[in-house]
C-alpha cells in the first residue's frame, strides 16, 4: 500500500493485497473461521454477486461519509469494490431522470436479488410529505424499492429506529423502516454513524451464506451490537477500582480515568466501538476522552440525556416541564413521607392529650 | 382482658422477611455507591482496592438473595399458612374490604377500635402485594443489566422497560420505592405496637401475637 505524507493512499485501484486485509477485517469482525474465509473472499469478489439500491431519506449523509471518508480510503473503497452500488445518490453520477432511470431498471432486472439498503428515518406524518425524492414521498419510494428487494440493511439509528429526527416531540412523525415494512428480511445497522466494518460484515456475510446474520432482539447484528461498550471498554479497570474524572480537564480526566460520572452511556449500549474503532486509527468517543451518548439505542436522543449525567431527569408532574434529578426527587418525597409521618404521630399524642385518656387501657 | 399467644407467622415467613428486610439494607447502600460513586483518586492515589468491584459483588449477591426471599413470599402466598396466603389479606373479599376500611379510619384517628386479626391487616396487605409486584420489576430490570447478552432477559427488558438505559433509570426509580417503603412500614409497625395489644413487632422474631382469649 503506498501513502504520501498525508497517509492517502494514491493507487486508484483497490490491489488484491488491500481487498484480501479489507476481507480478513471483516472476517475477524464476524468471527468467522479460518476456513470460511476462501468462502468470503469468493463470495465477494463473484461477478454475480446481487447490486446494491442505496436510498437516502431523512439523514445527514453522516452514514455514508463515515463509510467513504476514512482516514484513508482503504475501506471506502472496498465497500464500492464489493458492492455493486446501482443507485446511491450521494455518489452515483447520473443525475436527475437518468437516476431515476437506474433505479427503475435495476428494480426491474434484479427483482428479488438485491440488497436495499437504506440510509434515514421516514417521515409518515401529512402522507409523509416532509422528505420527497423525485417527486416521490420518501414512504412511497420505500413501499416500491423494499418489496423487491432480497433483503433490506437499515444503516445508521435513524433507518433503524428514528434516530434524531424522531425525538420528541418528532413533528415529521419519523420511524425507522422496522416501523414500516417487514415483508423481507430487515437488519439494523444502528449507530451514529455506525461503524464501516459493521456495515462490511453484514453485507460480506449476506454475499457468503445468503442470509443476514443472527440479531439481537433489537434487528441489530450480533457480531457487532451483541456485547455492550463498558464491558469491552479500555477504561475498564479504572471503573472496577473506583477511579473516575469529575471534570472534563480535572486529574482524574487526564490520567485517563473512567468516564462513568461525566454520564458516559456505555453501560447500557450495545456496539463494538472499543473494539473495531473508527477510521483505521484507533480512535473511538472514549478512547478520546469523551463520554459514550449511547447513540446505538433506540430513542437515544430522549432516553440517554442529559448526556452528561448518569440518569435522565423526572418531570415533575404538573410543573409544565420542570425536572429533577431522580435522587434529588427521591430524596424531596422521603422528607415529604417524613413530614407526614411526624404529623400523624404528633396527631395521635394530641388527641390522645385532648381527651385526656389514661395511657394504659388494658387489664390483663 | 385474657389474652392468648397464638402462632401467625411460619419460620419460612420470618426467613423471608429478614432476608427482604437486610438484603434491601445492602442493595440500596452498594447501589448508591454504584449510581453516584466517589471517586478514589482524592482517597488514595495507587488504588489497589476495587471499591466498584466490591460495591457490585455485594450488590449482586444482595441481588441474589432478594429475589430468593420474593420466590419464597410468593410460594407462601399459596402454599403458606392461613395469615400467609394471599386471600387473607387482598382487599377483594368483602371481609377484607371492610376490613380496608376500618384500618384506614383507625389509622387516621377515626376511631379506636380495630378488628382483631392473626395476619395482616388489609391495607397492609394490599402495600406488601404492591412491594412484591415492585420487587419482581426490581429483578427483571436487575437481571436485565445483569444478564446483558441473554436474550431472554433482553426480551423482558425491551418489552417490560426500554433499552438497557432505560432499564437502569427505572431501576433507579424503583429503588426509591423501597426507601419509602422501609420508612412508612417502620413508623406504621411501630405504631401499631404502641395503639394495639398484639405484639406486633416481636412477632416478626417468634412467629407469634397475642389474641384475646376466647371464654
Amino acid at each position: 500500500m503506498s501513502r504520501n505524507v498525508h497517509g492517502f493512499d494514491l493507487e486508484a485501484r483497490l490491489n488484491r493485497r488491500t481487498f484480501l486485509k479489507g476481507c480478513a477485517m471483516a472476517a475477524a469482525a464476524l468471527g468467522l473461521s479460518d476456513d470460511m474465509f476462501p468462502k468470503l473472499v469468493k463470495a465477494a469478489s463473484s461477478p454475480r454477486r446481487p447490486p446494491v439500491v442505496w436510498l437516502h431519506f431523512q439523514e445527514c449523509t453522516g452514514c455514508t461519509e463515515a463509510l467513504l471518508r476514512a482516514s484513508h480510503p482503504d475501506i471506502g473503497r472496498l465497500i464500492l469494490d464489493i458492492i455493486s452500488l446501482d443507485y446511491h445518490e450521494t455518489v452515483m453520477a447520473a443525475a436527475g431522470n437518468q437516476a431515476e432511470e437506474n433505479l427503475r431498471s435495476t428494480l426491474e432486472r434484479y427483482n428479488g436479488r438485491f440488497l436495499c439498503v437504506v440510509e434515514g428515518a421516514i417521515p409518515t406524518k401529512d402522507g409523509g410529505i416532509y422528505c420527497k425524492i423525485g417527486g416521490r414521498t420518501a414512504m412511497e419510494i420505500l413501499e416500491d424499492v423494499a418489496p423487491k428487494s432480497a433483503a433490506v440493511i437499515a444503516i445508521g439509528t435513524c433507518a433503524s429506529f428514528g434516530g434524531v429526527q424522531a425525538a420528541s416531540p418528532n413533528p415529521t412523525g419519523a420511524v425507522g423502516v422496522r416501523d414500516l415494512f417487514n415483508a423481507r428480511p430487515v437488519i439494523n445497522i444502528s449507530g451514529c454513524p455506525p461503524n464501516p466494518v459493521s456495515f462490511l460484515g453484514t453485507v460480506l456475510h449476506f454475499l457468503t451464506f445468503k442470509r443476514l446474520p443472527p440479531t439481537d432482539q433489537l434487528g441489530r447484528p450480533l457480531f457487532a451490537y451483541g456485547r455492550r461498550i463498558h464491558d469491552h471498554c479500555e477504561r475498564r479497570p479504572h471503573f472496577d477500582e473506583g477511579r473516575f474524572a469529575d471534570q472534563f480537564g480535572d486529574s482524574g480526566h487526564r490520567e485517563g480515568y473512567c468516564l462513568y460520572k461525566l454520564g458516559c452511556k456505555g453501560p447500557e449500549t450495545y456496539s463494538n466501538c472499543p473494539t473495531v474503532r473508527f477510521n483505521d486509527v484507533g480512535a473511538w468517543p472514549v478512547g478520546i476522552g469523551h463520554g459514550c451518548i449511547g447513540c446505538t439505542e433506540p430513542r437515544f436522543w430522549d432516553t440517554m440525556t442529559p448526556f452528561y449525567e448518569r440518569l435522565p431527569h423526572v418531570s415533575i408532574p404538573g410543573t409544565n416541564g420542570i425536572s429533577s434529578s431522580a435522587d434529588s426527587a427521591g430524596s424531596k418525597i422521603l422528607g415529604i413521607t417524613a413530614a407526614a409521618i411526624g404529623i400523624h404521630a404528633a396527631a395521635g399524642i394530641g388527641k390522645r392529650f385532648l381527651k385526656n385518656k389514661p395511657a394504659e387501657t388494658d387489664n390483663t | 382482658m385474657i389474652y392468648e399467644r397464638r402462632l401467625a407467622w411460619s419460620v419460612l415467613f420470618r426467613l423471608f422477611h429478614w432476608f427482604f428486610a437486610l438484603s434491601i439494607v445492602a442493595l440500596v447502600v452498594t447501589g448508591f455507591y454504584i449510581g453516584d460513586p466517589w471517586t478514589n483518586t482524592t482517597v488514595i492515589k495507587e488504588g489497589k482496592i476495587f471499591t466498584m468491584e466490591y460495591m457490585r459483588y455485594v450488590h449482586f449477591i444482595a441481588g441474589f438473595v432478594f429475589t430468593g426471599a420474593v420466590i419464597v413470599r410468593i410460594y407462601l402466598w399459596g402454599a403458606g399458612n392461613r395469615q400467609e396466603k394471599i386471600m387473607d389479606f387482598l382487599p377483594v373479599t368483602s371481609r377484607n374490604l371492610k376490613n380496608l376500611f376500618s384500618t384506614v379510619a383507625f389509622y387516621l384517628y377515626l376511631k379506636d377500635n380495630y378488628e382483631d386479626r392473626l395476619g395482616h391487616n388489609a391495607l397492609a396487605g394490599l402495600f406488601y402485594l404492591i412491594t412484591i409486584v415492585m420487587a419482581v420489576l426490581q429483578i427483571i430490570s436487575g437481571f436485565y443489566m445483569f444478564y446483558p447478552e441473554s436474550s431472554f432477559w433482553q426480551s423482558c427488558g425491551l418489552l417490560l422497560f426500554g433499552t438497557q438505559g432505560q432499564g437502569r433509570f427505572l431501576h433507579h426509580l424503583f429503588m426509591w420505592y423501597f426507601i419509602l417503603f422501609a420508612f412508612v412500614h417502620f413508623y406504621i409497625v411501630v405504631w401499631n405496637d404502641i395503639r394495639c395489644q398484639d405484639g406486633l413487632i416481636s412477632s416478626i422474631f417468634n412467629g407469634r401475637k397475642f389474641r384475646p382469649k376466647k371464654v
